[in-house]
């Protein structure tokens, strides 16, 4: 029986969806050990603290709340300061935490103030004996390891959305506590924020890409593969070179050999036959989704998924499913 | 000796003389170029020297301008017999050819003389209307370019006039002195006549200017582009462009130097030879007037990297000569005063004469070398140019980065997965090299399949095709499967020489492991490159293109074609350049098509075999963006569409990928094959295990 | 500035990977390996800080056997003034061990600032520049998308989940290089030529006790093969269907 220390991470006040996996995958290691508890802290402005009933109903038996008008922007070295302070009085057997921009700079911290080891980007988490054992995908996902962790306490970044956040009230009980550290002597400030979204999306960043190829038989018809794009929210749109080289799309938007090379979640390829010099640029997108209306079409041999059709006729019916199944979600 | 003898005399040893000086200078400048072995080959070399040269075969190539060249060509080489004799004349007065000559040939030789002047004074009228009145626009030049022919024009044309007027006023003096066969001199005395009847003073004259006149252009050739007139067939002896050795094989390079210079960057880094180009340029133009990337409207023209390498010597080569006779550039950009040395020196070929975009434009289709009369070879400094970028300076193009990366990580210019190289051969039953040796076999041939041939979903089909056909004939054949790798071609034409002999080197050693020895591909540029330029690291192999392999199959009738003949097709063939201008192979492809299609209808687009136009992917221009000007894969597509072809068929993999984008753009839907694909159509029985 | 980067030697990321015989490692028979594609990116804006700033030292720092020589000659003949290995016979896969051991070493260099890659292909932990910054006590920014070093501060950008931020620091600062930041140039020869004359260092490394070890490798079920779910719009709703069940990306 061991208690379980998460950091449950928030943007702002409000908490993130890998906060909850993180308390999930906690709940689960802590039950592993026979029936410990799960302590979860969340670090923000006055406010924060209105996330403790969510972390509670998800299954976190204490909410460790961590108020300062400093903390408005997250604050690397307060939150690894503060979550080791706490660790150490604690006698935890893990501290959990989301393998996101904000756990990627917190854990290794924390490992160090604790001496530690630490493992990362994890999708399973279980007890065996002494030892933890977590399976850690690497190698760009084409190896799974699997990790032994040896010593009393260990750091655990969790891989966002490997866990799914399942629900399992708990007590939820609030406590309060001050920053270990004093926020105005982080050497590390944010300055701004700048929210996405809006603007449109770097190819290089986009977990979704919905590309064009000449199959679109014209310039205007672009439209619908931006109108597709805004439908997933996330999207960035990319062509062919043969597309770029007649003026349809900025030489910047060609993916390919010559172009960008990119690898998204999610690769959507319209009136793209599959050259070899555009299979450069995307062949290793986790998800292709291929539209063609050759159905000898090279681009069918790397898609997970194709539709042979007519780009024109399927797209906007793609369009309007992706934008109802988002607003289902 | 009179002394006008003297006198005359006195002037022909100091133009002699200042020739000679001129002559020393240049060949100075011209050592500064690096060292270049070209001794090899004399009767070959002799064979160029006397087609090329002598007969003028490629001034041919355009036969208008190709005629006038000629004559005047021609017209020199008969007249400079009667130059000398004139010279000779000039100190001993009593001094004639006939005194040697038995009457007869002395006769014709007069003839000759007056004969060829006449057609030189044709030719150069012509030359006039054409420069003054047609302008054609490969002769577009700077002001300076153009006074300098109109100067030469005219000396020319100077010396026929006096020559034939020196013989009019002769006759008139003495009928006895000009024979009846110089029938023209003598028809010209009819205008001096109502002149001066008995004109002494004016043949002694018209005999002084055109001696003078003689010497004059003598010394003004070495500070003009007329300079060929000298150097042009000492060039073509030398030159390595229509052979001896092998067309196209870039020079090999030593990579172990210890050096901090590798290709060129300015002239010294360039070979005495290319220098010796650059005299012999006579700015013709017409190697730009068929570079596939000029006639699309970039800014690269092989006729401008010949006049820059030329006019980066003439500025530089003084300064470090320490050389008092370079006149006519003594006062260059950077006038005369004591910075101006140090300033010229900061200047290089590169970048102050010729721009990274110009060379990174070259297709190396070779149209340039093919072309040009006095056998320049301007792709071998383009070559060394980009050598010099990517070795020394890691300039190019961004978007080959990821080519050469590639190269290196996968042994292929795109970054597919190693592994999957031999995946279009699965359930077909081919062998590997490695499959037979371990059963103590040993295949007749190796079926060498290339990176587009093993990646790319297109040629996979044509490497299909050609398997298909060498079970068809029962040919006993093996591919190295995933120990195949690219060869480092790409690199090497993009300049990087230490990526290209890395991965031909593991080549080789693969090759000879496997003690190969015939290796066919149906890819040119593995076919050059391996067959070509392997030597140069120690691989020797027979290396055949798919074409004429094909083409001796269908020949010894191995080939099991169907009996019919099939529709009457309409096809175009398009030229691969490292099939054809590299590898003279214009033939086997076409009579691959008349055989396996016999009721085909060839046809052939304006620019043909060794005139055809590239296809815009060589030299490395497969993995670069064309950002400048019309694409030349629509230009050439659009050639090929226009001759009305139902299918236009390749012999190339970069070939078929441009042309068929070419298509595509056209909103066609001709079909583009490869000749393998169409023999593998008309095969009687499909091979049970393809 | 000066700079040190410590890059790490991983395989190509284009290969197939199998797993050895002991099921602990993978099989490294036939893989490319080459300096990570992330130390790289370190590399060359260490290059590009020290170009732009004038005079000073860009030192590579490399743990592991002497394979890594290869990699940190690579880093010289892109521009590396001089190079230190840290000389082990294997990396443990314990970030914080390897992040000792470099920090021990860096201690006393006298850095301006300490680039890492955000993290390397082979363990995708990225855990080592991160742990080494706090060994050290110097401020740390990962995954940099963005730097900027003027006076003796400096300014990054990170990506965060559908925003990002601009941070600002002080130096001496590790940071932590992601993708897009500069493209790595490539080596001329002439710089592979120098690179083979430049100082390279090794020495054992002192690393520290290593807890996390592996039990096991195996590879990802296999994609399942291409499919053509259907033809014309009917398709779709199998499609929206397979997005987000199968591949989970809807």
């Amino acid at each position: 029986m061991a208690n379980v220390l998460v950091f449950a991470e928030t943007r702002g006040a409000a908490l993130r969806k890998v906060a909850l996996e993180a308390v999930t995958a906690a709940r689960a290691l802590a039950d592993a050990t026979g029936g410990g508890e799960v302590h979860a802290m969340v670090a923000g402005p006055s406010g924060v603290s209105g996330a403790a009933e969510q972390l509670g109903k998800f299954g976190a038996d204490v909410v460790i709340v961590v108020e300062h008008a400093a903390l408005a922007n997250f604050d690397r070295e307060v939150v690894a300061a503060t979550l080791s302070a706490r660790a150490k009085a604690g006698a935890y057997r893990a501290v959990v935490l989301g393998f996101s921009a904000q756990g990627r700079d917190v854990g290794p911290r924390v490992a160090v103030q604790l001496d530690a080891p630490i493992v990362t980007d994890v999708t399973a988490v279980h007890v065996s004996g002494d030892s933890l054992v977590v399976k850690h995908p690497a190698y760009a996902n084409k190896v799974i390891i699997t990790l032994q962790i040896t010593g009393p306490m260990a750091v655990v970044a969790v891989r966002p959305s490997a866990f799914t956040a399942v629900e399992q009230p708990r007590a939820g009980k609030a406590e309060t506590m001050a920053p270990a550290s004093d926020p105005a002597a982080s050497r590390v400030v944010v300055k701004e924020v700048i929210e996405g979204g809006k603007g449109s999306i770097d190819l290089g960043d986009a977990p979704v890409i919905v590309s064009g190829g000449r199959g679109l038989k014209a310039a205007e018809n672009f439209k619908l593969i931006e109108e597709l794009a805004a439908a997933f929210g996330n999207a960035a749109v990319g062509a062919t070179r043969a597309v770029t080289d007649d003026g349809w799309r900025p030489h910047s938007d060609q993916i390919g050999q010559t172009g960008r090379q990119v690898s998204p979640q999610l690769y959507v390829a319209v009136g793209i036959s599959g050259a070899i010099q555009h299979l450069a640029g995307m062949r290793t997108s986790r998800t292709i989704v291929a539209i063609n209306k050759d159905k000898e079409a090279p681009i069918f041999k790397v898609a997970d998924y194709g539709i042979v059709g007519d780009a024109l006729e399927i797209v906007p019916a793609l369009t309007k499913a992706v934008r109802e199944a988002k607003a289902g979600h | 000796m009179s002394a006008a003898n003297v006198v005359f005399l006195f002037i022909l040893t100091l133009s002699v003389g200042f020739f000679a000086l001129n002559v020393q200078r240049l060949v100075g400048y011209m050592r500064l170029g690096k060292a270049d072995d070209r001794t090899g080959h004399p009767l070959e070399r002799l064979k160029n020297l006397l087609t090329i040269g002598v007969a003028q075969t490629k001034i041919f190539r355009d036969p208008i301008a190709g005629a006038m060249h000629a004559t005047i060509f021609w017209g020199f080489m008969v007249l400079t017999a009667g130059t000398v004799e004139i010279l000779i004349q000039g100190v001993f007065p009593k001094f004639s050819f006939e005194l040697f000559l038995p009457h007869p040939v002395f006769q014709l030789y007069a003839m000759s003389q007056d004969v060829f002047a006449l057609l030189v004074i044709g030719a150069i009228g012509f030359a006039f209307y054409r420069r003054l009145v047609l302008h054609p626009r490969r002769l577009d030049g700077d002001n300076l370019e153009h006074a300098d022919a109109l100067i030469i024009l005219s000396m020319i044309g100077g010396l026929m006039v006096t020559l034939l007027f020196a013989g009019a006023c002769k006759y008139l003096v003495d009928p006895s002195a000009i024979g009846p066969e110089k029938f023209i001199s003598r028809a010209l005395s009819i205008l001096i006549f109502p002149v001066d009847p008995q004109p002494v003073a004016l043949a002694s004259l018209f005999m002084w200017m055109h001696s003078l006149l003689i010497l004059v252009f003598l010394n003004y050739l070495p500070y003009s582009k007329h300079l060929h007139v000298v150097t042009s067939l000492i060039n073509v002896y030398l030159s390595n462009t229509s052979g001896p050795g092998q067309k196209g094989v870039m020079r090999p390079m030593d990579l172990e130097a210890d050096v901090e210079q590798f290709g060129a960057s300015d002239v010294e880094q360039l070979t005495w030879k290319n220098l010796l180009d650059g005299y012999s340029c006579t700015e013709c133009g017409r190697c730009t007037s068929v570079c596939p990337a000029n006639l699309t409207g970039k800014t690269l023209s092989p006729r401008k990297i010949v006049i820059n390498t030329r006019q980066r010597l003439m500025e530089k080569a003084p300064v470090v000569t320490g050389d008092r006779m370079d006149f006519l550039s003594a006062s260059t950009a950077f006038g005369d005063g004591p910075g101006a040395a140090a300033a010229l020196l900061e200047h290089r070929l590169l970048d102050s004469f010729i721009t990274e975009e110009e060379l990174w434009a070259c297709t190396s289709c070779r149209a340039c070398v093919q072309e040009c009369p006095v056998s320049i070879d301007q792709l071998d400094i383009i070559n060394e140019m980009r050598r010099n970028l990517v070795l020394t300076e890691s300039r190019f193009p961004e978007e080959i980065q990821p080519a050469f990366e590639s190269l290196e990580r996968n042994g292929s210019p795109w970054a597919f997965n190693p592994g999957d190289r031999a995946k279009w051969a699965d359930g077909l039953d081919i062998a590997t090299m490695a499959e037979l040796m371990e059963r103590g076999e040993r295949p007749d041939v190796l079926f060498w399949v290339g990176c587009m041939g093993s990646f790319d979903d297109r040629a996979k089909k044509v490497t299909v095709a050609f398997a298909k056909i060498l079970k068809a004939c029962d040919i006993n054949f093996a591919i190295l499967g995933q120990e195949e790798h690219c060869h480092g071609d790409p690199a090497r034409r993009m300049g990087n020489e230490y990526l290209y002999q890395m991965l031909a080197k593991d080549t080789i050693s693969t090759l000879d492991r496997y003690e190969v020895k015939t290796i066919v591909t149906s890819c040119p540029h593995c076919f050059h490159q391996m067959g070509n330029e392997f030597p140069q690291l120690g691989g020797n192999y027979e290396v055949i293109h798919h074409s004429t392999y094909i083409e001796r199959l269908l020949e010894e009738n191995r080939v099991p074609l169907r009996s019919e003949e099939g529709q009457r097709l309409t096809v175009a063939y398009h030229d691969s350049c490292y099939l054809g201008r590299y590898n003279d192979v214009y033939d086997a492809p076409r009579e691959t098509l008349r055989r396996a299609l016999p009721v085909i209808n060839l046809v052939e687009p304006p620019r043909t075999k060794d005139r055809g136009l590239c296809c815009g992917a060589g030299g490395g221009r497969m993995f670069m963006e064309e950002r400048q000007g019309k694409r030349i894969n629509i230009e050439r597509t659009e050639e090929l569409l226009g001759t009305g072809a139902e299918t236009i068929a390749v012999a190339c993999p970069f070939c078929m990928t441009m042309i068929s984008d070419g298509v595509t753009a056209a909103h066609s839907d001709v079909p583009v094959l490869d000749i393998a694909e169409v023999v593998a159509g008309q095969l009687e029985r499909q091979p049970a295990t393809v | 500035m000066k700079i040190a980067v410590c890059i790490k030697r991983t395989p190509d990321s284009e290969s197939r990977f199998r797993i050895a015989p002991s099921a602990t490692t993978i099989d490294e028979a036939g893989l490319k390996f080459d300096i990570d594609d992330f130390a790289s990116y370190a590399v060359e804006v260490a290059l590009q800080l020290n170009e732009k700033q004038g005079p000073g030292e860009t030192v590579v720092y490399a743990v592991g056997p002497d394979s890594v020589q290869e990699t940190l000659r690579k880093a010289m003949s892109m521009g590396a003034d001089r190079a230190v290995q840290l000389k082990t016979d294997a990396i443990p896969y314990d970030g914080l061990a390897v992040a000792k051991a470099l920090a021990s070493e860096l201690k006393a260099g006298g850095y301006d600032l300490i680039l890492f890659g955000k993290h390397a292909f082979d363990t995708s932990a990225g855990v080592v520049g991160t742990a080494t910054a706090e060994l050290l006590g110097i401020a740390c920014v990962t995954a940099a998308t963005k730097l900027e070093i003027a006076n003796g501060r400096g300014v990054a950008r990170r990506e965060l989940e559908g925003a990002a931020e601009s941070v600002e620091f002080a130096l001496p600062a590790a940071v932590t290089i992601d993708e897009g930041i500069a493209r790595p140039r490539y080596p001329s020869l002439k710089g592979i030529m120098a690179a083979k004359k430049k100082p390279l260092e090794s020495k054992p490394a002192q690393l520290g006790a290593s807890r996390v070890s592996v039990k096991g490798m195996e590879l990802p079920p296999d994609r399942p093969a291409g499919r053509i779910i259907g033809e014309g719009a009917a398709a779709v709703p199998e499609l929206i269907r397979l997005l987000q069940t199968e591949a989970k990306v809807l």
